[in-house]
């Protein structure tokens, strides 16, 4: 019994003392583990780089919003973002591995070369400013002097980039084939040079031209461009994921901007003006604006300008709101509107005098011409107003000018402003040339009855085409002037979230007087200047008008007689029932020819009506079927 | 009877706690066994915020996967909306008419509406 005791307590004190050892051992690597736990979180420093390998930091992303679009006023697409793709090529991929590889390098590098040189080929095919012998001389250099980014060609669009993918050696990708493609958004504009200026665009802040924000792209930059969100991303075993632990700003996508424009109208208005003016070197640019008569919507705006040497015509400067020019014949509207309502004048078949073409107490302006040929031609000393307001006769409304204002000039002047062609009015484009309006009060200035003479038929004053057309809608519009506009709203996925649309700037004449002039303006495309829109598809009502730019010493004419010719047609149409306000001015450079109104703007816009009218809902004819 | 703490007191409870460490019998001592199913539990839990957290890695990779894919097409379809609005131009629409040789040309009269 003690004995089997005894080696009881023997085994037992041999395992005991086993687990003791285990235990303590055990125990002290759990002390050594705690002691270089506390070493390592409050006095280890590990290097840096595998401190950042192991404990990547989450990295903050923006996110891009997307940029709205514009359209125009049936929903088709003017201007998009898109993604264009640079391309480029590492030469140098691969290289050093053949180099290291002694047996098989050589043939591989021979094959790699092989199939550089059949990339060339295709190279030269798509981007045809270089030849594939070129490509091939710029690739295989390239790899002897080591050259990692090699730039091809211009930037691609997503259907070149798909098949620049498949080109030899590209097709094997970055490591292997060199292929390098570098994305980024543009702007893009489905219908190309259509209504360009009007569109716009932003260019980067680093672009060394002054006007980064040009056209509704520029001024409604706020709207389309959105709010840029904010992620966070942190790298793991899968690649660089989101933090769902941290916090998340999401994008607010820019809205799109319905615009008036009618880019089918934009189209034939292109075609209208650039067929007409396309050979005519002598011309610098030319405009033409399309407008509805009943709200000031802009359906058409075409700008084409021949920047320095170039040699065609480009949407490169807005000269329909941005060049204010001496209106010349056209302003005579605005004298007529003025003795018509002020009660100076009854009628259009009232005469006055015709004094040889001298306006009477005036020096300094030039005889009347057109005066001189109405007496011979009719052998008497009168003339309608009508009639000289068909033959564009400046001593007529000079006359009118001076003979009813020249003892209360301000009236004339305050008429001028309540027409509102003195402001420059808040429009959906920056840069809305002020019209200038000489004065009596103005104290830097000599007044002088000359002045008010001038005035009368158009010189003197400063006016922008935009500021002459939204006048003439007025009339069309029976004394109800529009605000001329181009947005028409603004929406996000198509639901409206603003809209604007039209608005009266003021009533500027009784219905009566505007339906006078509009009897004026069609006896003018009847049988005066603008006579070339007779046979138009539809009756127009208009006014020609020439004016002459000034040089820079306030001359007419240069030393050899050229002249700068600015010659306008502005004008409505169906005359009875008008629909369309249209103005269409023409600019010359110094030339020794003559463009009238009357000749290309009035063709331009007899080109514009035919191709209007044979489209627009409002010419067509209804049939009622019988019962 | 309210016993008095002294800081001696401190020290044998440091050394005993220290022999009891020595003999193996701290958590015995401390009859940690009642608490046995809580540990169990938080060691449970603590495995699950880790196995939660690996899914949601992964799933956040098909995510970035999935958002890779949503740009790719949405690129296509802006290229292809390009291409196709591009065709919708009239004098575009006329020269591949007049291409091909058709005989429709821009009407010259408005159309008649029937009513």
């Amino acid at each position: 019994m003690e004995a089997n005791t005894g080696n009881v307590k023997k085994n037992r004190d041999r395992i005991g003392v086993i687990l003791y050892v285990v235990y303590v051992f055990l125990l002290i690597a759990s002390v050594v583990l705690f002691g270089k736990i506390v070493g390592i979180q409050l006095f280890f420093k590990p290097d840096p780089k595998i401190e950042k390998a192991l404990r990547p930091e989450s990295r903050s992303r923006a996110i891009e919003p997307v940029r709205g679009n514009i359209i125009d006023c049936n929903g088709r697409l003017l201007a998009m973002s898109c993604p264009t793709y640079q391309i480029a090529m590492d030469c140098t991929v691969m290289r050093e591995e053949f180099a290291k590889d002694s047996i098989s390098g050589p043939v591989r590098e021979q094959q790699w070369l092989a199939k550089a040189k059949e990339l060339s080929v295709e190279l030269a095919k798509v981007f045809p400013d270089k030849s594939a012998d070129q490509y091939w001389q710029l690739i295989s250099k390239g790899r002897k002097s080591g050259k990692k980014y090699l730039r091809l060609g211009k930037p691609v669009d997503r259907n070149l980039y798909n098949r620049i993918v498949q080109f030899p050696l590209f097709r094997e990708g970055r490591y292997r084939g060199g292929f390098i493609a570098e994305q980024q958004n543009i702007r893009i504009y489905p219908y190309g040079k259509l209504a360009r200026r009007t569109i716009g665009f932003v260019r980067n802040n680093r672009s060394d031209v002054g006007n980064t924000h040009v056209g509704l792209e520029g001024k409604f930059d706020y709207i389309l461009h959105g709010h840029e969100g904010k992620e966070w991303l942190k790298v793991t075993d899968y690649g660089r994921v989101l933090d769902n632990d941290s916090t998340k700003t999401r994008p607010e996508d820019g809205k799109d901007i319905r615009t008036t424009l009618n880019i089918d109208y934009q189209d034939i208005a292109w075609r209208s003006l650039y067929n007409e003016i396309k050979d005519e070197d002598a011309l610098e640019g030319a405009c033409l604006v399309l407008m509805e008569t009943s709200t000031g919507a802009i359906r058409a705006m075409v700008n084409l300008y021949r920047d320095g040497d170039s040699p065609d015509f480009e949407e490169v400067s807005n000269l329909a709101i941005g060049r204010s020019i001496e209106p010349g014949s056209v302003f005579k509207t605005v004298t007529l509107m003025q003795v018509l309502s002020d009660g100076h004048i009854k009628s259009l078949e009232q005469t006055i005098p015709t004094n040889h073409g001298n306006i009477k107490g005036v020096k300094g302006v030039p005889q009347d011409v057109h005066i001189a040929d109405h007496e011979r031609d009719h052998h008497i000393n009168s003339i309608s107003v009508l009639d000289g307001f068909k033959i564009s006769s400046n001593y007529v409304f000079g006359t009118l000018a001076v003979s009813n204002y020249s003892k209360k000039p301000m009236r004339f002047i305050e008429n001028i402003h309540s027409y509102k062609l003195s402001e420059a009015f808040d429009f959906d484009l920056a840069g809305l040339a002020a019209p200038t309006i000489p004065s009596p009060k103005d104290k830097n200035r000599y007044w002088s009855l000359s002045d008010l003479a001038v005035m009368g038929y158009g010189y003197g004053v400063r006016e922008t085409p935009l500021h002459i057309l939204t006048f003439y809608n007025a009339i069309a519009n029976k004394g109800k002037m529009m605000k001329p506009y181009l947005v028409e709203d603004i929406e996000l996925n198509g639901v409206v979230k603003e809209r604007r649309g039209p608005a009266l700037m003021s009533t500027i004449c009784s219905r009566a007087v505007a339906d006078t002039i509009t009897r004026a303006l069609k006896a003018v495309t009847e049988e005066g200047t603008a006579r070339r829109l007779k046979d138009a598809r539809c009756a127009v009502a208009g006014k020609t008008g020439t004016s002459f730019g000034t040089y820079a010493d306030g001359k007419y004419k240069d030393d050899l007689g050229r002249r700068k010719y600015q010659g306008t047609f502005v004008g409505f149409f169906p005359a009875e029932d008008p629909k369309y306000s249209v103005i269409c001015t023409v600019f010359s450079k110094p030339t020794s020819r003559s463009f009238q109104g009357g000749g290309i703007p009035a063709k331009a816009i007899k080109n514009l009506v035919g191709g209007i009218y044979s489209i627009d809902p409002c010419f067509q004819p209804t049939l009622t079927a019988a019962k | 009877m309210d016993k008095t703490w002294k800081i001696q007191d401190l020290g044998q409870g440091l050394k005993n706690s220290f022999h009891a460490i020595l003999k193996g019998e701290f958590l015995l001592r401390l009859n940690i066994g009642r608490y046995f199913i809580h540990i169990v539990y938080a060691f449970f839990l603590i495995a699950m915020v880790i196995w939660i957290s690996l899914m949601i890695e992964s799933t956040m990779t098909k995510v970035e996967r999935n958002k890779a894919i949503l740009h790719e097409l949405e690129i296509v379809h802006t290229q292809k909306t390009f291409d196709v609005v591009k065709l919708t131009r009239r004098s575009s629409v006329n020269e591949m008419l007049q291409q091909m040789g058709s005989k429709v040309t821009e009407p010259e009269n408005p159309a008649t509406k029937l009513k």
